[in-house]
Formats: C-alpha cells, sequence, structure tokens
C-alpha cells in the first residue's frame, strides 16, 4: 500500500508520500511522485488503483486549471478544490466503473491565510483534519499525530513530526517505499523539500 | 463489513419536549475501525427551526446535506419564507424516493417547530423515504438498538426545554458508548419558540 | 446432467445433481436475561417467551433457574444448549456433594466450574450467553457473565440475549452512573459509585424489561426475577406485554 500523509501547521501544509510504484510483488519504480499540482496554492496527492489514479488526478489538475484561466486567474479556494475533488468522486462512486482513488488536498488559503488539508476517500467521503493519512500508513501515523501534533507547530516542528512518522513506516512497514517526497503549501506557493 | 451505511458509523436522536424539540447526533467520523475525524457534524439546519439529522454512508451525508441546501434555498426564494419541518420531511421523502432503486445509504431524521403554530415536529426515515412519524422520539444510526434502549427508558413526555436536553444527552451519551463506531463528542440542538440553543458535549475518546 | 427440473406427472422420473442437505444444530429462541449484583444481594431475570422466528412457541417458559447452593442460572440463546448446560452444571454440583460430604459450592468455584463445562466444547459450543447470580464468600452480591466458551468476568451488572444492546446502556447510566456527574463541577467530578436498595434494583430491571419488550419483538409476556439473599432464593413474577 503507498503511502501518503499530511499534516497541517501554522503557516503551512506539509504533504509526504512515498516514492516507490509496486504492482504485485516488484517496485517499478524508486522515484513516484504521487502528487500533482492544482494551482498555486492548492496540491492533490493520491493512492489507490494504479491508472485510476493518475487518470482521475489530471484529470482534476485540468479542470482547475481551466478554471483560474476562465475566471481571470482567481484561484479557487483549497475548500471549493476539496468540494470538486469529493464531488467527483461522489459521482464516479455510483458509476459503472468507479474510480478508485483516495486523495489528500493540501492547501493553503491566501484570503483567510490559513492552512488546509482535506481528506478525501474514493467513496466521497470529505473531512477537513489538523493532519491525516490514507492506507495502512494512517494505523501506524494516526497514533503518533494524536500524541506528538500541536495545531500551532512551526514548519520545522512539522517536518521532525513527519520525521517520526516516516521512521516508524520505515520500522513496521514489510516492504521499501523507497522514501518520501516532502511538499510544503504556504503563503509562498507550493515547494518541494529535501527529506530523507 | 462491507454494509455501506455502518462503514463510517454514527447516532443521531431526536425527542419532542413541552413546546420544545431537540435533536442530537455524535462526532464521530471512521473508516471501518479507524476513527478519521471527531468533528462530523451530522445535524444540519434547514429552517429557521427545521433539522435535518442525518446517519450512515458518510459520502451520502455530504451528497444530501448539500441536495437539500440547494432545494431548501430555492423554496426560500419562491416563497419568500423559510421552510416547515413537516414540508421539509416530504421534501427529504420524495428526495430520497427518486432514488429508488440506488438508494442513498443514510438514515435521516427530522427536527423542528412549526413555524406559526409552535408545534414540535419529528419523524424518520428509512433509505428510500418511508417516512416514520413519533409522537416521542426518533433514532437512527449504528447505535440505534442502544439508542432505542435507552430513550425507551429515559423518556417521559412534556419535558421541559432544560430536562429534554438532559434526557436526550443521557440517552445519546450512554448508547454511543457502547457502539464501537459511534461516539468521539456529541452535539445537541435544542429548539424553543424564541430560540435554538446548540451545546457541544464533552465525552469519552475511545 | 441436466440442473432443470421439469414439473410434470413424471417429475420423479428425471434425474437432476444430487441435492447436498446440510443440517444445521443450531436456532435461536430469543428471549433475554439480566443480572444486578446489589451489596448483599443479588438479582437474576428473564422473560418468559420462548420463539423461533416469528412464532411464539410459550408465554411461560422459565428462562432462569435455582440451581442449588444459593446459585442461580441462565444461559439465554438456543434454548437446548441453554437446557443442556443447566442440567449438566446442576448435575455436577451433585456429584460435587457427593464427593465432599456436602459441601457447599462457592460462587467463584461454580464460576470457573462452568467455563469448564463451556470451553469442553470450544468447537462446537453451547450457543448462549450465560450468567450466573449469587453471594461471594464475603456475602456480597456477585454476577458472573460468560461468552459462548467460557470467556468469563464478575461484573456489576450485566444484560445478555436478544435485547442485550437495548439494556446494557441503560444499566451502565443507571447502575454503575456512568456519564453522570455532580452539578456544579463542570463535569469534573464522577457522581460516585453507590449499591443500590433491592427495591431500586428490581424497579430498574422492569423498567428494562419494559423498555426491551416496548422495541423486541422476541421480548414480552411475563417478567421473572430471582432474587438472591442470604436466606435464599425468592422468586417474583410479573407480567410484560404480550403483542
Amino acid at each position: 500500500m503507498d503511502i501518503i500523509i499530511g499534516l497541517t501547521v501554522k503557516e503551512g501544509t506539509i504533504i509526504a508520500t512515498s516514492k516507490a510504484a509496486t504492482r504485485g510483488i516488484s517496485i517499478l519504480k524508486d522515484n513516484d511522485d504521487k502528487t500533482r499540482q492544482l494551482n498555486s496554492h492548492n496540491l492533490i496527492a493520491y493512492t489507490g488503483e494504479s491508472g485510476d489514479t493518475v487518470q482521475f488526478a489530471e484529470y482534476i489538475q485540468a479542470n482547475i486549471q481551466l478554471s483560474t484561466m476562465r475566471e481571470n486567474e482567481i484561484e479557487l479556494s483549497p475548500k471549493a478544490v476539496a468540494s470538486f475533488v469529493r464531488n467527483q468522486l461522489a459521482t464516479s462512486i455510483r458509476s459503472r466503473k468507479p474510480y478508485q482513488v483516495n486523495a489528500l488536498i493540501g492547501g493553503y488559503d491566501t484570503k483567510t491565510q490559513k492552512p488546509s488539508l482535506s481528506w478525501v476517500d474514493y467513496l466521497g467521503t470529505y473531512v477537513e483534519l489538523p493532519y491525516g493519512a490514507h492506507g495502512y500508513s494512517a494505523f501506524y501515523c494516526t497514533s503518533l499525530f494524536d500524541k506528538h501534533y500541536r495545531k500551532d507547530m512551526t514548519i520545522d516542528e512539522g517536518l521532525k513530526l513527519l520525521q517520526m512518522c516516516v521512521d516508524e513506516l520505515n520500522r513496521r512497514m514489510p516492504i521499501d517505499f523507497k522514501g518520501v517526497y516532502v511538499k510544503i503549501v504556504d503563503a509562498e506557493g507550493i515547494r518541494q523539500i529535501d527529506f530523507n | 463489513m462491507s454494509d455501506p451505511s455502518s462503514i463510517n458509523g454514527g447516532a443521531a436522536v431526536a425527542m419532542v419536549g413541552k413546546d420544545c424539540v431537540a435533536i442530537a447526533s455524535d462526532l464521530r467520523l471512521g473508516n471501518q475501525s479507524l476513527g478519521v475525524s471527531n468533528n462530523f457534524e451530522k445535524v444540519f439546519q434547514f429552517g429557521d427551526k427545521t433539522f435535518l439529522g442525518l446517519t450512515g454512508l458518510a459520502s451520502d451525508v455530504t451528497t444530501l446535506s448539500q441536495v437539500f441546501r440547494l432545494k431548501t434555498n430555492l423554496y426560500k426564494l419562491r416563497e419568500e419564507r423559510s421552510i416547515e419541518p413537516q414540508t421539509f420531511a416530504n421534501l427529504v421523502s420524495s428526495t430520497l424516493y427518486e432514488k429508488r432503486f440506488g438508494p442513498y445509504f443514510i438514515g435521516p431524521i427530522v427536527a423542528g417547530l412549526d413555524s406559526k403554530t409552535d408545534k414540535p415536529f419529528i419523524c424518520g426515515f428509512d433509505l428510500i423515504g418511508c417516512i416514520d412519524f413519533a409522537k416521542d422520539f426518533i433514532v437512527s444510526g449504528t447505535a440505534s438498538d442502544q439508542l432505542y434502549g435507552m430513550c425507551e427508558s429515559l423518556y417521559e413526555p412534556n419535558l421541559e426545554p432544560e430536562d429534554l436536553f438532559e434526557t436526550i444527552s443521557q440517552a445519546l451519551l450512554n448508547a454511543v458508548d457502547r457502539d464501537a463506531l459511534s461516539g468521539w463528542g456529541c452535539v445537541v440542538y435544542v429548539i424553543t419558540k424564541d430560540r435554538v440553543v446548540k451545546r457541544v458535549l464533552r465525552t469519552r475518546q475511545d | 446432467m441436466s440442473r432443470t427440473t421439469v414439473a410434470s406427472e413424471y417429475s420423479a422420473e428425471i434425474q437432476s445433481t444430487p441435492i447436498e442437505h446440510r443440517f444445521n444444530p443450531y436456532s435461536d429462541n430469543g428471549g433475554t436475561v439480566l443480572g444486578i449484583a446489589g451489596k448483599d444481594f443479588a438479582v437474576l431475570a428473564g422473560d418468559t417467551r420462548h420463539v423461533t422466528g416469528y412464532n411464539i412457541n410459550s408465554r411461560y417458559e422459565p428462562r432462569v433457574f435455582d440451581v442449588g447452593d444459593n446459585i442461580v442460572m441462565t444461559a439465554n440463546g438456543f434454548a437446548a444448549d441453554g437446557k443442556a448446560l443447566i442440567d449438566r452444571f446442576k448435575n455436577q454440583i451433585k456429584w460435587y456433594k457427593f464427593n465432599n460430604g456436602g459441601k457447599k459450592l462457592e460462587m467463584q468455584s461454580a464460576a470457573r466450574y462452568i467455563q469448564q463445562l463451556l470451553y469442553g466444547k470450544r468447537f462446537f459450543p453451547y450457543y448462549v450467553s450465560t450468567l450466573i447470580a449469587g453471594l461471594d464468600e464475603e456475602g456480597r452480591g456477585a454476577v458472573y457473565s460468560y461468552d459462548p466458551v467460557g470467556s468469563y468476568e464478575r461484573e456489576q451488572c450485566r444484560a445478555g440475549g436478544a435485547a442485550a444492546s437495548l439494556i446494557m446502556p441503560f444499566l451502565d447510566n443507571q447502575v454503575n452512573f456512568k456519564n453522570q456527574f455532580i452539578p456544579g463541577t463542570d463535569g469534573k467530578e464522577k457522581r460516585p459509585f453507590e449499591y443500590l436498595s433491592l427495591q431500586e434494583v428490581i424497579e430498574l430491571v422492569k423498567d428494562a424489561f419494559n423498555s426491551a419488550a416496548e422495541r423486541h419483538i422476541h421480548v414480552g409476556d411475563g417478567l421473572e426475577i430471582l432474587i438472591v439473599t442470604k436466606d435464599g432464593v425468592r422468586t417474583e413474577y410479573s407480567p410484560l406485554k404480550r403483542d
């Protein structure tokens, strides 16, 4: 199972995704980026059925970009983006072949200057959370978050907490997930940072 | 469990008192055994004194709350008044029955006061919109068995608002504590002639 | 070979694939039971309705029994298994007396022995929720509850059977005062536990069963409460809804 974790801190949202792309018993790739940038302050991270995931994420990406163009470079807020994604998945679940995609949407609302993390699953379940994860990694990470998370943490403190999660996953996960890519969404926009 | 109505868990209850009603829900949203959110309210306001409790599949809870927001907003524009509980109950019923052969997996309950007569009104539904009118209380969700036991034993007619609050709170609190899929906080609305009071309860966190 | 069977006068002659039969050794006979331990007494109550599916087989079929030695017992669920278990236990008490010069079987020994009886059929279990009530060696009320394979625990109170999920949260609230706090302490101070009197307990049991009978079709007809005190076992009967 792929790993996607996210948490909001005082001045931004941190998202981490595993680098391994697996199929069956093989690791096909060790530099797979399971995120797509939607607009300058919104990022989607995804897991699920391979094929569905990228197709869906890029469909969302295209539509959000289209919205940005149509609305004269006024970008959708994290809440609006998350609602759009949820709506797509909620429609999809009752179709002949539903997208089997779970996602975290990391965003920073430039109007209210608040970071946000949206947890959305393939059924169309949507909640805003201070921290969250999908799949098995949720079982390992939520307890660590529950104990150590504070909502006024700095980005550095957030990254320290993330490091604890990744260490735990490395210790407990049965397969090597080849490390994680870490991206930060804040007032400045979206950036990737070095993380081992 | 792959039963759609018990993937996320959750419970809601409504009660009638003397010239007042109360509606309450828990705050948990889970993914099977894993708790995901402790801030997922299942009670929504759709008129001045019209409330809807929605348990079941969280995706459908969100979808339906949005559908009813749309419909009640359009209603208000056409009628220049907010929707009555009775009317809203029929709206819920017909909306659900539209999806008779591919239903929303939810258990709605309605509670409110009639704006003209101030008469309390509560009712519940099955997932395809069959209305269950009740004089006393309505329960819904994964803790419905427990809620039936609590309400049937604690409830008495014609309670004053404060006593109704205590009764519905104790009923919900003790019911969700015996259900692994419900709990993680509760919210209670007490609706009287001249005000609506919302209270968030401190509860066990397991 | 053809799977279809054509209905005709000659249908008996038409060959079809062998039909598999599977005997289901269990059924559900409904009913619900409830035990509460007091300071110097214990009660075990059960309704007297016996059902299979929607049929009421009997409106008065006692399901709580005095098994001797000031112990009362019930095994609710599949009635035949319940009967078998209680008969076996009664018999074993008799043999215990023969072998030990009429010695009384203590509550905790009875409790452990029932575990052995239940676990002895680990791979073909008695399909019952078992409860026993009595007095411990210090004369305090005791209730022990079991799962079908013998896992057990001493408790203040326990509901079992069809309406257990309706009654149990009510007991948490009214016997152990769960979710009750001292007014004015901002929910910081719990209402302390105190033993209920026998009269209070009996009223509580009646309320619980009347509520359960109202909402559960497998519960009703009559309520039989067995009360254990140091003076022995006493029975109280009161009617329940019969619809």
